[in-house]
């Protein structure tokens, strides 16, 4: 050994340094997979809870479950039942069933104007009532998601914009015949004020002081009206512009929103396809195949008594 | 500085040891695709769905001439296909296995093919061709077979329905006590030992295994079987004269019945 003794300072206690890199890779390592295993909840105490879905549609294993926004569980498993419904088994943390009511309710909410992510969270329940106990069954909801909601409000408002512009253009309707009256009701107004000058006029004196004043209100009241009746006549074609300008935007908006639906469905497949692969690649390679569910070969189940 | 780097290095090349499995070719990768978008579908109710995605993974398999894919994707075409009520399909389905030259589908296909078209034929009322249908699969399944508990649980279940009690009784009873026989079938063996017991007027016993398979098929989530071990459970306690539990017991099989919306009313007359 002697022979071989390196006189450099730097390689002095070259095995003692080797073994202390060594160690804190280790350690590091294990860190890593004791903050991964803090953060996915392995060290958390959890029980189930369980609620019933119509379809499996957004649900899938391993899927959050949300209370406030903050994540107070997953999903543990899902199966179909013989009536073809979904029976839902979550995992909640034990600290959060004190904040959980019986009666609270699991809602699955989607987000965003087109697809969008989708969460499941859990409603707390009333107050009044027995707190969630472990192994309980809570309600599900499924709510509609921007993207239901705004075809929906479309759908509603399209026929009744076109509604509106069929009424505000047609002749015989009742908005034109309207106009059509007040016009004519400001001219009758006109005459019935010059009457009403000339009887003010030739009044007995007797009534002047009586009859005067209410004759000159109404006088007055007939001139308001006549100067209304005026300005409607001339502001209702602009309102109408108007109206017609923004039926034509609303249209010419949604045009653009179809199209530009239209233009991107197509790269939609692909990028969906790409997202696929890279979700399938990162599955299938160390550690994250180890806590995926072994993928299911063979035919599908069937017992003695299915 | 510099060792924290080595660090981060050292623990990204212990990351860089797993790589993915090679990709498989693409014709392959389809249909396994395929096949999971039916097993999805399935697990969602959507059978119809599932029936066409099978359809379609068998004939991808075909293309290739992937036999093990094929008689996957077959037999499961079959079970979708009696899950729709549709049994002539899927006995037409499993007879391409078991009517084909012998070489063409491994041994254990056909045993598969033979076993589910047995339980098909059963659940059509078809027993004898049922019985006759099993003993092929009985004859080529070895002790170790994968399907050996569930060929003795079907050949009880067959003899019960022809009325022979000892002989089911003879027959489930082992699978009954057997862990290697699974869940679903240690159950099934259990409410045929129960049945059989019912039958032959061991109403004590008939009442324990029922409450035994009661828990089993609780675990499993099986609204239909634990509907029939409750109401096997009313019809032992009516026997035994305690008609305040049994009426409790038939009650509890109406509501998990109405609950699990089935339309026709609970059965509260008959066996397994």
């Amino acid at each position: 050994m002697t022979l071989l003794a390196d006189k450099d300072k730097r390689f002095k206690n070259l095995v003692g340094k080797t073994a202390v890199f060594l160690f804190l890779a280790v350690l590091g390592i294990a860190l890593i997979f004791l903050l991964a295993g803090v953060k996915k909840g392995l060290f958390t105490a959890t029980s189930s809870v369980y609620f019933v879905a119509d379809s499996g549609q957004d649900l899938s294993e391993g899927m959050p479950v949300k209370l406030s926004g903050f994540k107070v569980g997953t999903v543990r498993s899902l199966a179909l039942d013989e009536a073809g419904r979904v029976q839902v088994e979550a995992g909640i943390g034990q600290k959060y069933f004190a904040l959980l009511k019986e009666n609270a309710v699991a809602r699955l909410k989607k987000g965003g104007i087109i697809g969008g992510d989708v969460t499941l969270e859990i409603d707390r329940g009333s107050e009044g009532k027995k707190a969630l106990v472990a192994g309980g069954t809570i309600g599900f909801e499924r709510v509609r998601g921007l993207e239901e909601v705004s075809i929906e409000v479309r759908d509603r408002l399209l026929p009744t914009l076109d509604e509106l512009h069929r009424i505000l253009h047609d002749p015989e309707g009742d908005v034109r015949q309207t106009l059509k009256n007040l016009r004519e009701f400001s001219v009758e107004m006109r005459s019935t004020g010059k009457r009403l000058d000339g009887l003010l006029e030739h009044a007995d004196s007797t009534m002047t002081d009586e009859v005067s004043p209410m004759l000159r209100s109404l006088n007055q009241t007939t001139m308001h009206a006549e100067n209304v009746a005026l300005q409607l006549d001339r502001s209702l074609p602009v309102l109408l512009r108007k109206a017609d300008g923004t039926l034509d935007n609303l249209k010419q908006t949604s045009a653009t929103i179809r199209g530009a639906v239209e233009q991107s469905a197509p790269q939609l497949p692909g990028l969906l396809e790409d997202t696929h692969d890279i979700v399938e690649g990162v599955s299938t390679s160390w550690p994250l195949k180890n806590m995926m569910p072994p993928p299911e070969s063979g035919p599908i189940k069937m017992d003695s008594h299915d | 500085m510099i060792r924290l780097f080595m660090l981060i290095i050292s623990v990204a090349l212990l990351a860089a040891c797993g790589s993915p499995p090679p990709r498989l070719p693409q014709a392959l990768e389809q249909a396994q695709t395929t096949d999971k978008n039916a097993r999805r579908a399935l697990r969602m109710g959507d059978l119809a769905h599932a029936r066409t995605l099978f359809a379609q993974s068998l004939k991808q398999h075909q293309s290739v001439d992937d036999v093990d894919g094929a008689a996957s994707a077959l037999i499961s075409l079959a079970t979708v296909s009696h899950q729709l009520q549709d049994d002539e399909a899927a006995i037409k389905l499993l007879d391409r296995i078991l009517l084909d030259q012998p070489d063409v589908y491994p041994l254990e296909w056909r045993i598969t093919a033979a076993f589910r078209k047995a339980v098909i034929l059963a659940d059509m009322g078809r027993g004898d061709e049922a019985v006759s249908v099993l003993a092929t699969a009985d004859q080529q399944c070895e002790r170790n077979c994968a399907l050996r508990s569930g060929i003795d649980v079907l050949k009880a279940r067959l003899a019960l329905l022809k009325g022979d009690a000892d002989a089911a009784l003879e027959l489930a009873q082992p699978v009954a006590s057997t862990r290697e026989a699974g869940k679903e079938e240690q159950a099934n063996a259990l409410r045929i030992v129960a049945a059989a017991e019912e039958k032959l007027t061991q109403h004590d016993a008939a009442l324990l295994h029922y409450r035994a398979v009661l828990e089993l098929d609780k675990s499993l989530g099986l609204s239909k079987r634990i509907e029939a071990d409750l109401n096997g459970i009313a019809r032992v306690l009516t026997h035994l004269g305690r008609a305040g539990e049994a009426a409790s017991h038939a009650r509890r099989a109406a509501l998990v019945h109405e609950a699990a919306g089935r339309n026709a009313p609970a059965a509260t007359s008959s066996g397994p």
